[in-house]
Order: structure tokens, then C-alpha cells, then sequence
């Protein structure tokens, strides 16, 4: 749950940014002939609103209502208690309270008089969030919007991928401890928490699985700002041969992971080493972009011929299933670049591994 | 507990779920649990998920079984494991077939969803498609009234969460000192509470002095000796919630922490003292609210300065509000925390609160840590 660090700091991203991120919005709306965009977020997937205003939807819903010309004002059923808290932790200079989402916007839109209205990614709204507002915006053309902000999310910026390298080097250190041998599954989960919340993550999402043969996985997933992370790691790995062959596997597959590889692509960098597991062992390999991994990809499209887009990060994964129904799993976030796939949460010492001191780590 | 508890629980459950139905005029329920919500697929499941979209089936007999559905793979194991479904599947919220086809199946004439109000328009469609005949009623409140009265069954594990939550308390005291921001204090609270096995974990804190006014999520502001440090620190165990609210000082309280102590401790005190089977919740936020204004400082008690003065606990973090004008009745055996939490200009924002269940004559305290202003040494 979100209740770790909230922190505004333009000397990470800079106001300049900030502004380009809502121009850009601005631009496609005016370029469709849309008024207004809203955009809906709760606390568990919120990620299109953090990118535009850094806000930090950390307990029920809003909404963020972009206009084309103007500054963007976020619609919530928070208290107003809490908006000086959040007007200082994010861009946003203007935020209403009320107890439902028609009457704020149909509220705020009212000088309008009319017009175009878009929904960003309306069929991941609550159904009757979307219909109470359709009602009570009579005399406004209320439209679907697709995924604009996911589509500006794909390709972090550069001040994105320095705060992506530092969380890396933070979560390859943490999981690295916490699938460290002789540990038992709670305490792999508190060293999860207690080593990324301490570095400053919003988010850890820790849990553990085990396989008959006592082979333990370990799998953290973890926000820093608004950006997303992912690492899984193979623990207590006792007299099974099969862990190496996975972390073979995921090794092929992470330098697989090129700008226009597909899921195919991966799988079959991967099959050599998979195709040596024990009998009856069935495997799934994926890529997940980091703008998606608040819903783990679950509410995305990802055929397996997508391409990784060239810039943009990635969690490549590997999930294996046993026979008995135990599954085991590994992970990583690559940086897909031109000159190839950068493995931000590679182990500590291994080949290429970014130390946390050069990929600028600091506990705050 | 034992495999015939288990299985008493259940079934007592869908026994309480379908009386419900049966009063509500629905011949299915469909639970949706989007990621925030998913206090109604564990009352079902007992299984802890993690999909994006989960949802649970049940008509109104026996002889369609109970159905799981959810759009991660590894909540199968889990929801299988335990037992409580017939079957678990896995579902596309771009493609949810398998729970289309199954209400197509079902040909319900009246369908109630819990959580419809938060189900996403990829799925409502799917369903409205599915079932063109069939009337869509939220079940959201048929639902939160069934989750209010726990069975021993839940009172026996919202017992094991109370020794976790003694634990975190403990936890957050321990490591309060000067220098150390607040998410170090998260990081310290988090760790300890996992060690024991907390699945999830909902805390909200401030530190400062008089000009306190609520508490947020951690900043980065680090302690220094005389601050008060507030939070209300709720770990989830075995999918119950339970929470603490304490104030702590770094250092030696002030006098005018200590009154503000008592003041909020006459306030608990009053709101425990309320408690009696069938107690509304109007009443129990009025009794806590009444100190305050004896005080003169009813103004304190209004939306300006807080929000609610408790609310009901379970399978929800934040089940029904304990504040004036909630006429809702809270029966033997309901369990909610009473927090008369606000701002004052005593001593800026102040937390206290123990959660109660009722008991046949009054309210039970949960956990045992000591209701007192809690003083951390300067190291």
C-alpha cells in the first residue's frame, strides 16, 4: 500500500518538465478537438495523474481534469484537509473536495457552457463513475479517450531513467539480501520493506513462493515516485540443478530484450535453458512495461508479437510452473536502448552490475 | 484452526450470503475486487489475492458451486488451495469469457454485484453483453452489511492481528529519535510487522508540534527532540485489519501534551463507555464528540479539523463510519476502533484510539498496549 516516502523535488525532475509533460497532453487535445480530459485514478493505480502532477492518490479516487488551455485541477473525494499536503507535493495549484465525482465535475465544467469532453482510457473506469458523469454532463459531447498519458509514460525522460537507475541499484541491493540463504519467507518480505522503504520507495509489493524441492522465490515489486520496479530472485536454492538453468534463462531472455524484440523474441533466447527444466515443467516468458506494472500488465493488451519500444523500460519475466502446481519465478527491469538492454536491477557483483554509488543512490 | 471450523465458517457464510440474496430478491452475487478493494472475494476465498480484477460467483443453491475467477495466474493456486471455491479460473478483463460464459449459464434474473460501483466499464460491458435480460443491482451494501457482525471464527484471528498490531506499535516507539525521518520510521514498522506475518499494512503519520494539523503519508522531515509523533498504524493478518492510533514524544512531554492527552483519553474513554449491543454509531461519535464540547472545543470535532471519530474493522481497513448522523446499528460482535482523532490547540493534531468489539454488555479492547502519551528516550 501506498505509504511510503511522497516527495516533491524539482532538482529530480525540473519544472520545465513538469509543464512539457501537460503541454503535450494540451497539444493532443486540441489537435482532437477536445475541451477537457479527465482522467480517473485510485489508489492503487494512479500512474497517468503522477506523471502529469506527482500527486499521490494514497487512499481512495480522483480525478484530473486536464483542460486544453489552462492548468489542470484534480477532483477528489479526499477531505480538504488534505490539500495543502498535496499542493505541496505535487504541481497541482487547484483541488476540490466533494462526496461525488458528477457533482465536482459537472461543477467545474459549468462556466464552460458546453463542449467536448474526453474520458482517458474509458474502459478502465468504474462503469458507473463514467455513467454518472455522462448524465450530468448534459449538453457536453462526452467522448472515449485512448491511452494518451500510458503512451507518453512508455519512453522515460532522462531525469526519469536517473531516478529508475537509482531505484534499481537500490532494489538489486534489497532483493540480493533478501534471497540471501537461511532466511525464512516472513523475514525475506520485512528485509524487502525494511531495505526499500527506508531508501525512500512509495510502494513494496513483497511476497515469496516455493517449490516442493524447497526452492523459494522471491518477488519484489516496488514504486519509487511514480515509477515502477520489479525484480525476482531464486533463494535457498538446495541440491535442485533446475535454479540455474532459470537464471540461465532469464539471462538470455534480459539480452533479448532489444528495442523491437517480442515476447517470441524472448522466449526463444530463453528456450535453450528452458527446455532442459524437469519434465512436465510449463513456462511463460514476458515483458511488461514499467508504465503497466501497477496492474502487473493485467488490464493491458500484450500480444506476443508487441515490440519493446526503443527508450523505454521493461520488466522481463519468467514464471515456471511445476507439475504439482508450485511455480517458481525471475525477473528483472531492463532499459532497452539502441545500444542494447541495460539490466538496472542486476545482482550486486555480477558481470556489468551498476554499482549504487554510480547509478547516484541516496537514502533520504 | 481446525479443518471443521473452517469449513462450519464457510458455510455459515454462504448461508449468511444467500439469507441476504434471498431478502434482496438476487438469484446471483458477483463479488469484484479491483486491487484496493477486496474485502468481499476474501469472505469467499479465505485466500489472499493479488490479481488487478478478481471476482467470486455464487447463485442462490449449492448445485452451481462457487466460482473464482481472476486475471493473475498465481491467485489460482491460492484460491484453490484453500478450498473454499469450487473451481478458480483465470480471467482477460479484455476477454472474460470464463465468467461470462458461467453467468450465461447461470441465467440470473436479478444480478447483484459488490463493488459494482468500482467495477471498470471493460468488464460492465462485458457483463451487460452477457446478460441482456438480466437486471444489474449494486451488492456493495448488501455485502457490507453481511462482513458487520464477526463470527468467533474472525474473532479469533482479528485476536492474532491485535498481537501484531501490539508489536508494530512497539516497533514505532523503539525507534523514534532525534534525526531519523519519518519514512525511516515506516521502514522500521513495516519490517517488524512482516517478520510476523502482516500481509498489508495502512499508516498514516505526522511529527511536528502545535502546528500539526493531520497526518499524510511520510515526508521526509526528520525528528527532533520535543516533536509528537502521531500515527494510526492498521497491519492486516490472515485478510483482518486492525488498528492502533497512539501519539508518542521524542523526549519528555510537554504539559501541554500531557493535557491534550487527557483531554483525548476522557474522549475514548466516553466512546467505550457508549458501546453496548445495537449502539448506533451516531451514538458512539457522539458520546467521544460531547467530551470536546464539554471542553469547550466543539468547534474540534467538525469536518474542518477531522474526519470520522472511528470506523468498523474486518475484512475492510475502513468499514462503516463512526460518526454523527451514521444511524447504522452496531450489533454483538461488530469490531470498529474508536478514534476521537483531531486538531486541538492544546497541542496540534493528537491520535488515540483503541479498537472494541461489542460484547453482550459493552466493548472489549482488542489489543493491549497501554493507552497512555507514549515518551521516547533521546539517543
Amino acid at each position: 500500500m501506498k505509504r511510503g516516502l511522497v516527495l516533491f523535488d524539482s532538482a529530480e525532475i525540473a519544472a520545465d518538465e513538469w509543464r512539457g509533460r501537460v503541454a503535450a497532453v494540451q497539444r493532443e487535445l486540441a489537435a482532437g478537438g477536445i475541451d477537457v480530459a479527465l482522467i480517473y485514478g485510485d489508489v492503487s493505480r494512479s500512474d497517468d495523474i503522477a506523471y502529469l502532477t506527482n500527486l499521490c492518490v494514497y487512499w481512495n479516487e480522483g480525478i484530473l481534469a486536464v483542460p486544453a488551455h489552462g492548468d489542470p485541477v484534480f477532483l477528489t473525494k479526499l477531505s480538504p484537509r488534505v490539500h495543502p499536503w498535496m499542493r505541496l507535493t505535487s504541481t497541482v495549484a487547484e483541488i476540490r473536495s466533494g462526496p461525488g465525482f458528477a457533482e465536482l465535475v459537472a461543477k467545474f465544467l459549468a462556466p464552460g457552457g458546453g463542449g467536448t469532453v474526453g474520458l482517458i482510457e474509458a474502459e478502465l473506469w468504474p462503469g458507473a463513475v463514467a455513467a454518472d458523469i455522462r448524465q450530468a454532463l448534459a449538453g457536453w459531447d462526452v467522448r472515449p479517450l485512448a491511452g494518451l498519458v500510458r503512451g507518453l509514460r512508455q519512453v522515460p525522460s532522462p531525469a526519469e531513467v536517473a531516478l529508475l537507475r537509482r531505484a534499481a541499484a537500490s532494489l538489486a541491493e534489497t532483493a540480493a539480501g533478501a534471497a540471501a540463504p537461511g532466511l525464512t519467507d516472513r523475514e525475506r518480505v520485512a528485509a524487502a520493506e525494511r531495505g526499500l522503504r527506508a531508501d525512500g520507495f512509495l510502494d513494496v509489493l513483497a511476497d515469496t513462493a516455493k517449490t516442493a524441492d524447497g526452492v523459494t522465490s522471491v518477488r519484489i515489486t516496488g514504486q519509487y515516485r511514480y515509477l515502477w520496479l520489479h525484480a525476482s530472485r531464486l533463494a535457498a536454492t538446495g541440491t535442485a540443478a533446475w535454479p540455474d538453468l532459470l537464471r540461465q534463462a532469464i539471462a538470455a531472455a534480459v539480452a533479448a530484450a532489444v528495442p523491437g524484440a517480442t515476447a517470441a523474441d524472448l522466449d526463444e533466447a530463453a528456450r535453450p535453458a528452458l527446455d532442459l527444466l524437469p519434465a512436465g515443467v510449463t513456462s511463460d516468458v514476458r515483458w511488461v512495461h514499467h508504465a503497466d506494472m501497477a496492474t502487473n500488465g493485467e488490464y493491458a493488451d500484450y500480444p506476443s508479437s508487441l515490440p519493446i519500444p526503443a527508450g523505454s523500460v521493461v520488466v522481463v519475466g519468467i514464471d515456471v510452473r511445476f507439475a504439482d502446481g508450485t511455480h517458481a519465478a525471475v525477473a528483472e527491469t531492463v532499459l532497452a536502448t539502441a545500444d542494447g538492454p541495460v539490466c538496472l536491477t542486476r545482482e550486486p557483483g555480477a558481470a556489468g552490475a551498476a554499482s549504487a554509488a554510480s547509478a547516484g543512490r541516496q537514502v533520504r | 484452526m481446525t479443518v471443521n471450523q473452517d469449513e462450519a465458517e464457510r458455510s455459515l457464510r454462504l448461508a449468511r450470503v444467500r439469507a441476504a440474496m434471498a431478502a434482496a430478491g438476487l438469484d446471483a452475487l458477483l463479488a469484484f475486487a479491483p486491487a484496493w478493494r477486496r474485502e468481499n472475494v476474501r469472505y469467499f476465498t479465505d485466500a489472499r489475492v493479488a490479481g488487478t480484477a478478481s471476482l467470486v460467483l455464487l447463485t442462490a443453491t449449492d448445485a452451481d458451486g462457487v466460482g473464482a475467477f481472476s486475471t493473475r495466474r498465481a491467485d489460482l493456486d491460492s484460491i484453490a488451495g484453500r478450498g473454499w471455491v469450487t473451481d478458480a479460473r483465470p480471467l482477460s478483463a479484455r476477454s472474460a469469457a470464463a465468467l461470462t460464459e458461467r453467468l450465461k449459464a447461470a441465467r440470473p434474473a436479478r444480478l447483484g454485484v459488490a463493488h459494482y460501483e468500482l467495477l471498470p466499464e471493460l468488464l460492465t460491458s462485458q457483463l451487460v453483453q452477457a446478460l441482456p435480460r438480466t437486471e444489474i443491482v449494486s451488492a456493495t451494501r448488501l455485502m457490507d452489511d453481511v462482513r458487520l457482525v464477526k463470527s468467533d471464527w474472525e474473532i479469533a484471528r482479528m485476536r492474532r492481528a491485535a498481537s501484531v498490531v501490539d508489536a508494530g506499535w512497539a516497533a514505532f516507539v523503539d525507534v523514534l529519535k532525534p534525526g531519523l525521518p519519518e519514512h525511516g520510521i515506516v521502514a522500521a514498522v513495516e519490517a517488524a510487522i512482516k517478520g510476523l506475518g502482516a500481509e498489508d499494512n495502512f499508516m498514516l503519520i505526522a511529527s511536528g508540534g502545535d502546528e500539526v494539523r493531520g497526518m499524510t503519508a511520510p515526508t521526509p522531515r526528520v525528528l527532533q527532540a520535543g516533536d509528537m509523533v502521531r500515527t494510526e498504524l492498521t497491519p492486516q493478518l490472515d485478510g483482518y485489519w486492525l488498528q492502533i492510533c497512539r501519539s508518542a514524544v521524542v523526549g519528555k512531554a510537554s504539559d501541554a501534551q500531557r493535557r491534550s492527552f487527557d483531554l483525548f483519553n476522557e474522549a475514548v474513554e466516553a466512546g467505550i463507555a457508549a458501546v453496548r449491543p445495537g449502539v448506533t454509531a451516531h451514538q458512539v461519535a457522539r458520546a467521544q464528540n460531547d467530551v470536546f464540547r464539554a471542553h469547550g472545543l466543539g468547534e474540534y470535532c467538525t469536518s474542518q479539523y477531522t474526519r470520522v471519530r472511528g470506523h468498523g474493522h474486518g475484512l475492510h481497513i475502513d468499514e462503516t463510519p463512526i460518526i454523527e448522523g451514521n444511524e447504522t446499528e452496531l450489533p454483538e460482535n461488530a469490531v470498529f476502533i474508536i478514534h476521537p482523532n483531531t486538531y486541538t490547540p492544546i497541542a496540534g493534531y493528537h491520535v488515540l484510539g483503541d479498537p472494541v468489539r461489542v460484547t453482550r454488555d459493552g466493548a472489549e479492547v482488542l489489543i493491549s498496549t497501554e493507552r497512555k502519551l507514549f515518551e521516547g528516550a533521546v539517543r
